[in-house]
């Protein structure tokens, strides 16, 4: 009997479909990324929940790169060396994805980024690195395009944070104007952080554009936002571009941020499968409205997870599964391209929302629109 | 013009802010001789509290200055009496490590209260101004928070150059060993001396509350803020640390304008590297030889 027993437990331990899949997370959980990190963490967590139902089983190894690059490459080699993981799910930040991305490619480990921006780090050819979210430039031509849609411009002024992010998401944005005939009048961009912009400001109402377009993460929105209001800076339309302008946060702050135009990647209202179910068991779970950091690093970790599980724990057979599957769920339909000019790259639909009495709401594009677009900017109060 | 005139203001407006975290910086090295590393943390603990105090009992961030300043002195206090005090002799690398070490359990405790969460203050007058003309306005929070920072630097001065207490912190930090010949009690005045940095961080922490956001890691960046302006106007000058802010605020703010903001801190550090290349003791400081 026990010899039985023995042998049942052995056989259960080496059978692939119970065999825990080692999966790497490197994550901003401390520092200044840390709020938006904490989105990633959750969502991640309540893949490695409904997973689990489904009966696959996950050893996740935590690194917490505190938002730094050095740290976050120093994660990458202990999980692609020591830890011995079949693939790693993160970073946070554009820099820091930037900098793990080479090195997944010499230890050949395939690497799913869930939300960095910068366009490059999938524009490198590298194979073993692959994206959930759209890249910056999706960003940038997304609002752009809803601006044109829904008046003439003619000037922008940007004012973006001097990060990675920030850099290239106006530098994308601003080869696409110039492709639309819209005049760049002012471009600014500021170390993240600073308590006063109001003399930056000050300068860019004095050209007076019909669009001010702003890259920054969380806090600094709602700071722009604020002393925009003080100078009295009144565009026709406040694009804002990322992880700032959608937050809960920013949309409580109803004095400053109504009508303000952003993009997003997610949101619970769309119609991709799982969505609304994604966000109420994520509020009953952790308390918060997840932001679509929750669900680009949920809809990853269960890519990641059910790929490995097929190719049974093995690096390169993951490698092409990831490369050659197709998705649909949480994100809607997902599939690494390649595509002018990117490799690996998840060609994923942007929606445009605005701030209307307090809520986002999708006002593009028209078939996941619930709200009609408040156009121009209302006046300062 | 109302462009130069707009930056200019708001520049001496944030500075006085910034003076206010440089005097109590300045003020501890005076006394103390201790670099402490765990100011902005400090500052940081302010931030939240004024945020308690607003969110629970509903009181106005600028009135709970008074609540905050003398709270923020018991808990200067207690660290000097618990842990500065052990260390006062030590080598100074492991004085460094002790307030960084401190510093680093606040902003963790913090975390584990509060979540890394940013904390927004909105209050009524969060975004409003007061038109000066020609196209200026000035920020109402951020023209209170000057008001009041210059009230209390003009009562810190008072008390250092005019009280008995002031004094004695005046001598023991131009001179410990001989503070202490002459009847001082200098442990006391090391506490009376943090307490005051502290609550004078506090304090700065409470001002900045309204115009700024609140999260556990936001002491980083007024440490380095602090250590600037300290280092600028001559470590351990209080009139220095006030120049220093406001110099560093209106910099910051003709930088963005004039060069770019990306390059602000640049030029702030440039100027910083300039001052000490020609005037190594700092604007204000006296060299010690």
């Amino acid at each position: 009997m026990r010899k039985h027993l023995l042998a049942l437990g052995a056989s259960l331990a080496l059978s692939p479909c119970l065999l825990a899949q080692k999966i790497g997370v490197i994550n901003s959980m401390s520092g200044p990324e840390a709020p938006i990190g904490e989105n990633i963490t959750n969502g991640i967590k309540l893949a490695e929940e409904d997973l689990k139902k489904k009966g696959i089983n996950l050893q996740l190894v935590w690194e917490d790169d505190t938002g730094k690059p050095q740290i976050s490459m120093s994660a990458m080699e202990k999980l692609a060396t020591r830890d011995n993981v079949v693939g790693v799910v993160g970073p946070y930040t554009s820099a820091c994805s930037n900098a793990v991305a080479k090195l997944a490619e010499k230890y050949k480990v395939s690497l799913l980024i869930p939300a960095a921006a910068k366009e490059e780090i999938t524009r490198q050819g590298l194979k073993h690195v692959f994206r959930m979210n759209a890249p910056a430039d999706k960003y940038a031509s997304s609002l752009i395009d809803a601006a044109l849609s829904l008046g003439k411009p003619k000037t922008i002024a940007f004012v973006y944070e001097n990060t990675d992010f920030g850099t290239s998401t106006s530098k994308t944005a601003k080869d696409y104007v110039a492709t639309k005939g819209i005049q760049v009048v002012s471009d600014v961009s500021y170390p993240k952080g600073s308590a006063d912009y109001r003399s930056t400001l000050a300068q860019i109402k004095s050209k007076n554009p019909d669009l001010v377009f702003m890259v920054s993460y969380v806090a600094d929105a709602i700071l722009l936002m604020r002393q925009s209001k003080e100078v009295g800076l009144q565009p026709q339309a406040f694009l804002g571009a990322g992880a700032g302008f959608t937050t809960t946060e920013f949309a409580k702050e109803r004095a400053i941020s109504e009508s303000v135009i952003s993009c997003t990647q997610w949101t619970d209202d769309v119609s991709w499968p799982g969505a609304k179910d994604f966000g109420t068991r994520y509020k009953a779970k952790f308390g918060k409205e997840p932001t679509y950091h929750a669900a680009c690093a949920y809809a990853s970790m269960v890519i990641m997870a059910e790929t490995a599980r097929n190719a049974g724990g093995d690096r390169a057979k993951t490698r092409d599964a990831l490369k050659a599957g197709q998705w649909n769920g949480v994100m809607g339909e997902v599939k690494f391209a390649d595509y002018e000019g990117f490799t690996n790259q998840n060609n994923h639909q942007m929606l445009v929302q605005q701030i209307i009495s307090g809520n986002y709401e999708t006002i593009l594009p028209t078939k996941f629109a619930t709200k009609k677009a408040v156009y121009p900017f209302p006046k300062w109060k | 013009m109302a462009v130069f005139m707009q930056s200019l203001i708001s520049g001496i407006l944030i500075g006085g802010v910034y003076a206010l975290i440089g005097i109590g910086l300045t003020l501890i090295f005076g006394v103390m001789r201790v670099i402490n590393f765990a100011h902005g943390d400090i500052l940081m603990v302010g931030m939240y509290l004024t945020y308690i105090i607003f969110t629970m009992l509903g009181i106005d961030p600028f009135v709970s200055v008074l609540i905050t300043f003398p709270l923020m002195f018991l808990f200067g206090g207690f660290l000097q009496k618990v842990f500065i005090n052990r260390v006062l002799n030590a080598l100074a690398q492991n004085q460094i490590l002790l307030t960084i070490g401190l510093g680093l359990i606040m902003s963790n405790t913090v975390m584990l209260i509060f979540t890394s969460d940013y904390k927004i203050l909105t209050t009524s007058y969060s975004s409003s101004t007061i038109q000066v003309g020609g196209g200026v306005s000035v920020s109402t929070p951020l023209l209170i928070s000057f008001l009041i920072t210059s009230a209390i630097t003009a009562a810190l001065y008072w008390f250092l150059l005019k009280t008995d207490t002031g004094q004695a912190i005046r001598a023991t930090a131009q001179d410990r060993d001989a503070a202490q010949l002459m009847g001082i009690n200098v442990k006391r005045m090391s506490i009376i001396a943090f307490g005051l940095g502290a609550a004078l961080a506090g304090t700065a922490g409470a001002l900045i509350s309204p115009t700024y956001y609140i999260f556990p890691q936001v002491g980083g960046v007024f440490t380095l803020k602090a250590f600037v302006i300290t280092v600028l106007g001559g470590m351990g000058s209080v009139v220095g640390a006030t120049l220093g802010g406001i110099l560093i605020g209106v910099t910051e703010s003709m930088s963005a304008v004039y060069v770019s903001s990306g390059w602000k801190d640049v030029i702030v550090f440039v100027l910083f590297l300039l001052v000490l290349l020609f005037k190594p003791s700092g604007l204000m400081g006296k060299s010690r030889t």
